[in-house]
């Protein structure tokens, strides 16, 4: 597995030597049977590695099918692949991108951290980026009010939305006591107030007995666990997502906190899905799988055929990052094609800015769209665990599938408000 | 001689923008804050023979002061924030360096690790006031009282903000040079190699070694607002201690036994470090065995070098 | 009572953790007089090559409950990188210490990407096996066993560090080291056997803790730079290149880390910072170091 997943990293790292070697001043290349270049900018290492990883694979299936099928309006799509690290060197990355390699458009992008630093910067230089992820709405609200160049993922509290609207649905009476423990930054942070105000709007009573906050990356979670379990809560809300989502559940089995009739809700389960082993997981808790269920029976040929790529190159099966990228790269190629038609000649980056607005496409998971306002819509998949299955992990016993329209707060909402005034379709 | 060399090197980095892309411009804007920011290291590190390994800490000050000034105080004037950012790195610089210069070598590198530290989950923990992660945003300055609204960003870094981070460099280094050849550099000298000696003149240790700490955290904080301006973001990673690390590396990299040894180690590491990821995904890796290289076979860094080849280009010439 | 338990455990487990990594750092440090920046790696690459061994074992028949063991020897193994690295400090033992502390942070640069090369950007976990040995009950206190197997491994190494520095011969070669180089190099000690061994002990402690640690956690490329901030307050509160230092300190931050995330979890690693100045402004030496200038 090692070997393969190296293997396609020196693929992808291969197009980046190629853009390295250019020499510092060179003129833009204009002929139009030269490449599309596409940056992609991800997590390569540490804790949102395996994340990053997924995400480029999905990339690579949607590159390789574009190339092998006429490419985006006549042009191949050529990768350039750099790192995502601390917000500054991200942002660096990027201008090297943009003014050094000439791509065409820049996708990818994981932590909120460092989308939410880069879209000012990226509306700065008029540099078109589509963030795949980590994309909190409050902070979209705060540092791109006007996006014109950033085209943003469906809001991050998407998923505790609907994990909130399962709980009420699922366990409305047979809580009162609740405790969070998420990570420790801005996404974690909204995660657990947005679910809080969940329970608020449908008349929930509820007291907060334990709110921890992990910093990503922790590794020991015994003093956390020892806290929750004091706090005796009859029901815990975790949007851990990284490898700290196994450890955490691993400590908490451990010491006993999953024995009693406590209820759990694991909104981004889903990005940790296949290393949840059944022998420390138990069954009947909520799983978010965002954007792409893999196990999901009515997926698409798409999906499934995907799932397979997947699984024969990896031995393991995808998480939405795979996704959101393959979306990313459609929503583009969509609007490319269509500003291509409209113009009948090779469209301007304005001109793609506009069509990729109310474009729609069919993306790994299920139906998408660009709205104008430059937020995704896209296929939500959550519910019940269950054990039942042929793999070591739970799956979801119960399906419950939602469009984001009803999961996120429509054009120049403030989300808090809409949570309150909403009338939310399950 | 000297002179001539460096009036050459400032026209050649004032003309930079004409010759370079504007992405290699926008890589000399972090090279001239670390310069700044490393001038005042070296007066700590090379001179007084004090090793910080949290001065990222005043960077941070620095970046953080830009963001907070700027965007939740609405402050523009690019001189108010480096003063004002600069005056916060000295007012904290002061109580952490009454206790830090107590101790010398390994002990006061390790007590300004702790405080970096301890910044750096400030900044992350208390999320209501610092954005935790994701950090604060810094808006644009206006310089000299222009506000330049007619450039987009890039045009504005690699035009007017370009050439008023090298005329501060200069300033900066012109001050840092007359302050090194002064009585007060020349005791700092003295403190570092042979403290009771020092002392039997009458220098007082302890009260030169808090000056140079301050000073140094002064160049910090600048050279950390022009670092944040340059990304538009004050993030918590500035704080951390690789960062630190990082300006160790730079020092050493470039050589502290020269007064413009850190300006050189600045520039090289920043070119190093952007060929290096732009080759290989395992550019930590190359990085770390050329500072192994450094430190075992070019102790006096790269200026050490030059002066080894420049003094053997004297020798052979008759003059 | 039940829940006060819970966190004092979770605390001197942390602390168990904790002395593991700063134990390797003391010892190195006590004797040579080296700060080594890259004691979390070494911790890191017990990790991984721990997992790794275990894996394979498993992959090839071994029983589970024997996991323990390979994880032993998996660390033992990874420490053999100890002389290696002990002959490239030897360039700088003469010199600065800014450029021995630049060259172990050389080291932790190098060994992120080397542990990537290797092992790659997910962080590895070793599933469930952790549960192999179940979980002892006492009431409603429960915690898996092989956590106090963690800390029992961690105080016998304490222990056994203890006995070996002061009863043996060995050990008070090294001691006389620590305590005057050029004493011991003139009474026949042949100093340059005496460091290679200490750095090879040192870099075991940190792998052989790595190793042992990662069945409850994961091996993830981030740990070496996490952990040795940690490592370094509980050097710093304990007195540094104080062994019992090192086991007090790690019992400090341990504590204290539990006792801030259950009261107030925001503090976490803030009040473990503030200690580490307080204890610097009131006892500079640390707990059990000596006073300095």
């Amino acid at each position: 597995m090692n070997s393969k997943r190296r293997k396609l990293l020196q693929a992808l790292g291969g197009t980046g030597i190629l853009a390295a070697a250019q020499p510092w001043t060179s003129a833009p290349a204009f002929a139009q049977n030269t490449p599309l270049r596409v940056g992609i900018i991800a997590p390569r290492a540490g804790i949102a590695g395996t994340i990053g990883e997924c995400g480029l694979r999905g990339t690579q299936f949607a590159v390789d099918h574009i190339n092998s099928t006429g490419g985006i309006a006549g042009r191949k799509v050529e990768l350039v692949v750099e790192e995502e690290t601390n917000p500054k060197d991200s942002i660096e990355r990027l201008r090297k991108l943009v003014l050094q390699d000439k791509v065409d458009c820049v996708q990818g992008i994981v932590s909120s951290g460092v989308s939410l630093a880069m879209g000012p910067v990226a509306e700065d230089m008029k540099a078109l980026v589509i963030f795949w992820d980590g994309t909190t709405q409050d902070g979209v609200k705060e540092t791109m009010p006007d996006k014109h160049y950033a085209f943003c993922s469906t809001d991050n509290e998407c998923e505790a939305v609907m994990s909130s609207l399962l709980a009420v649905k699922h366990w409305k009476g047979q809580f009162k006591t609740v405790a969070g423990i998420n990570p420790d930054y801005s996404y974690g942070r909204n995660n657990f107030a947005a679910f809080q105000a969940l329970l608020k709007k449908f008349g929930i009573e509820h007291q907060v007995v334990a709110d921890q906050w992990p910093k990503v990356g922790t590794t020991d979670l015994n003093s956390h666990v020892a806290a929750l379990k004091a706090a005796k809560p009859d029901l815990v809300f975790s949007s851990l997502l990284f490898a700290d989502l196994p450890i955490f559940m691993r400590t908490a089995h451990g010491a006993g906190l999953m024995d009693g009739n406590t209820k759990f809700v694991f909104p981004a389960a889903g990005f940790q899905h296949t290393a949840l082993k059944k022998s420390f997981t138990p069954p009947g808790m909520i799983f978010g799988h965002n954007t792409l269920y893999f196990d999901y029976a009515k997926g698409s040929d798409l999906q499934k055929k995907f799932v397979q790529w997947y699984h024969e190159k990896t031995n393991d099966y995808p998480n939405w990052e795979a996704d959101r990228a393959f979306f990313a790269m459609a929503i583009y190629k969509a609007g490319v094609e269509a500003a291509h038609k409209a113009k009948g000649g090779w469209p301007g980056k304005e001109d793609v800015i506009s069509a990729m607005e109310g474009v729609k496409v069919q993306s790994l998971g299920g139906p998408g769209m660009m709205r104008k306002d430059h937020i995704a819509e896209q296929t939500f998949y959550q519910g019940i665990t269950t054990h039942d299955n042929k793999y070591d992990f739970p799956t979801l016993g119960t399906v419950d599938v939602m469009y984001s329209d009803q999961l996120q707060k429509g054009t120049g909402q403030d989300f808090w408000k809409w949570i309150e005034t909403a009338n939310i379709k399950m | 001689m000297k002179i001539a060399a460096v009036l050459v090197a400032f026209v050649a980095v004032a003309a930079l923008p004409r010759v370079l892309s504007p992405y290699h411009v926008t890589l000399v804007l972090p090279a001239l804050a670390y310069s700044i920011a490393l001038l005042g290291f070296n007066l700590l590190f090379g001179y007084t023979g004090l090793l910080s390994f949290g001065h990222a800490l005043f960077v941070a000050i620095g970046g953080y002061g830009a963001a907070v000034l700027s965007s939740k105080l609405g402050l523009r004037s690019f001189e108010a924030i480096l003063l004002l950012s600069a005056a916060a790195a000295v007012a904290v610089a002061i109580p952490i360096g009454l206790l830090a210069v107590r101790y010398v070598k390994i002990f006061f590198g390790i007590l300004t690790l702790a405080f970096g530290m301890l910044f750096h989950s400030f900044l992350f923990k208390f999320y209501d006031l610092t954005g935790g992660d994701t950090g604060i945003r810094v808006l644009r300055p206006s310089l000299l009282g222009r506000a330049y609204e007619d450039l987009d960003k890039t045009t504005w870094l690699v035009g007017p903000f370009y050439y008023y981070c090298v005329g501060l460099l200069a300033v900066l280094a012109f001050v840092m040079w007359r302050l090194v050849h002064s009585p007060f550099g020349l005791h700092l000298v003295a403190t570092r190699e042979n403290r009771r000696k020092a002392e039997y003149l009458g220098v007082r240790v302890r009260f030169f070694r808090l000056i140079a700490f301050s000073i140094s955290a002064f160049y910090g904080a600048i050279g950390g607002a022009i670092l944040a301006v340059n990304t538009g973001q004050a993030d918590p990673e500035l704080a951390y201690w690789t960062h630190s690390g990082e300006l160790v590396f730079m020092t050493v990299l470039g050589g502290f036994g020269n007064f413009f040894g850190p300006i050189v180690g600045a520039f090289s590491f920043i070119f190093l470090k952007d060929q290096l990821v732009g080759l290989t995904q395992y550019w930590r890796f190359w990085l770390g065995a050329i500072l192994i290289l450094i430190v075992v076979l070019f102790p006096r860094g790269l200026s050490g070098l030059v002066e080894r080849m420049w003094a053997r280009l004297h020798r052979s010439t008759p003059s | 009572m039940t829940a006060f338990l819970d966190v004092v455990l979770g605390g001197v487990f942390h602390a168990a953790v904790l002395f593991l990594v700063a134990a390797g750092l003391q010892l190195v440090f006590g004797v040579q007089k080296i700060v080594n920046l890259a004691c979390g790696s070494f911790y890191a690459l017990g990790a991984y090559f721990g997992i790794s061994a275990v894996s394979w074992c498993l992959a090839h028949g071994m029983a589970p409950a024997l996991f323990l063991p390979v994880l032993l020897v998996a660390g033992l193994v990874a420490g053999l990188i100890g002389p290696f690295i002990e002959a490239l400090l030897l360039t700088v033992y003469h010199r600065d210490e800014a450029f021995q502390l630049l060259l172990t942070f050389a080291l932790v640069l190098m060994f992120q990407d080397v542990l990537r090369f290797f092992w790659g950007a997910d962080p590895q976990q070793l599933g469930d096996l952790v549960m192999t040995y179940g979980r002892v009950k006492v009431g409603a206190l429960q915690v898996p066993t092989y956590n106090l197997l963690v800390i029992g491994a961690s105080v016998a190494i304490a222990a056994g560090l203890g006995a070996f520095l002061q009863k043996t011969r060995f050990g008070r070669i090294l001691r006389a080291t620590a305590e005057n180089r050029e004493m011991s190099l003139a009474m026949g000690v042949n100093v340059r056997w005496v460091y290679a061994s200490v750095f090879t002990l040192g870099t075991m402690l940190g792998t052989v803790g790595g190793a042992l640690v990662v069945p409850t956690a994961a091996a993830s490329l981030d740990m070496p730079v996490e952990l040795v901030v940690e490592a370094f307050a509980v050097v710093v509160i304990g007195g540094l290149g104080s062994m019992r230092g090192a086991l007090a300190g790690a019992l400090v931050v341990g504590l204290l880390r539990a006792a801030a995330i259950s009261w107030y979890s925001e503090l976490e690693m803030l009040a473990i910072y503030l200690v580490v100045i307080g204890v610097l402004v009131v006892r500079p030496g640390g707990l059990f170091g000596r006073p300095l200038e």
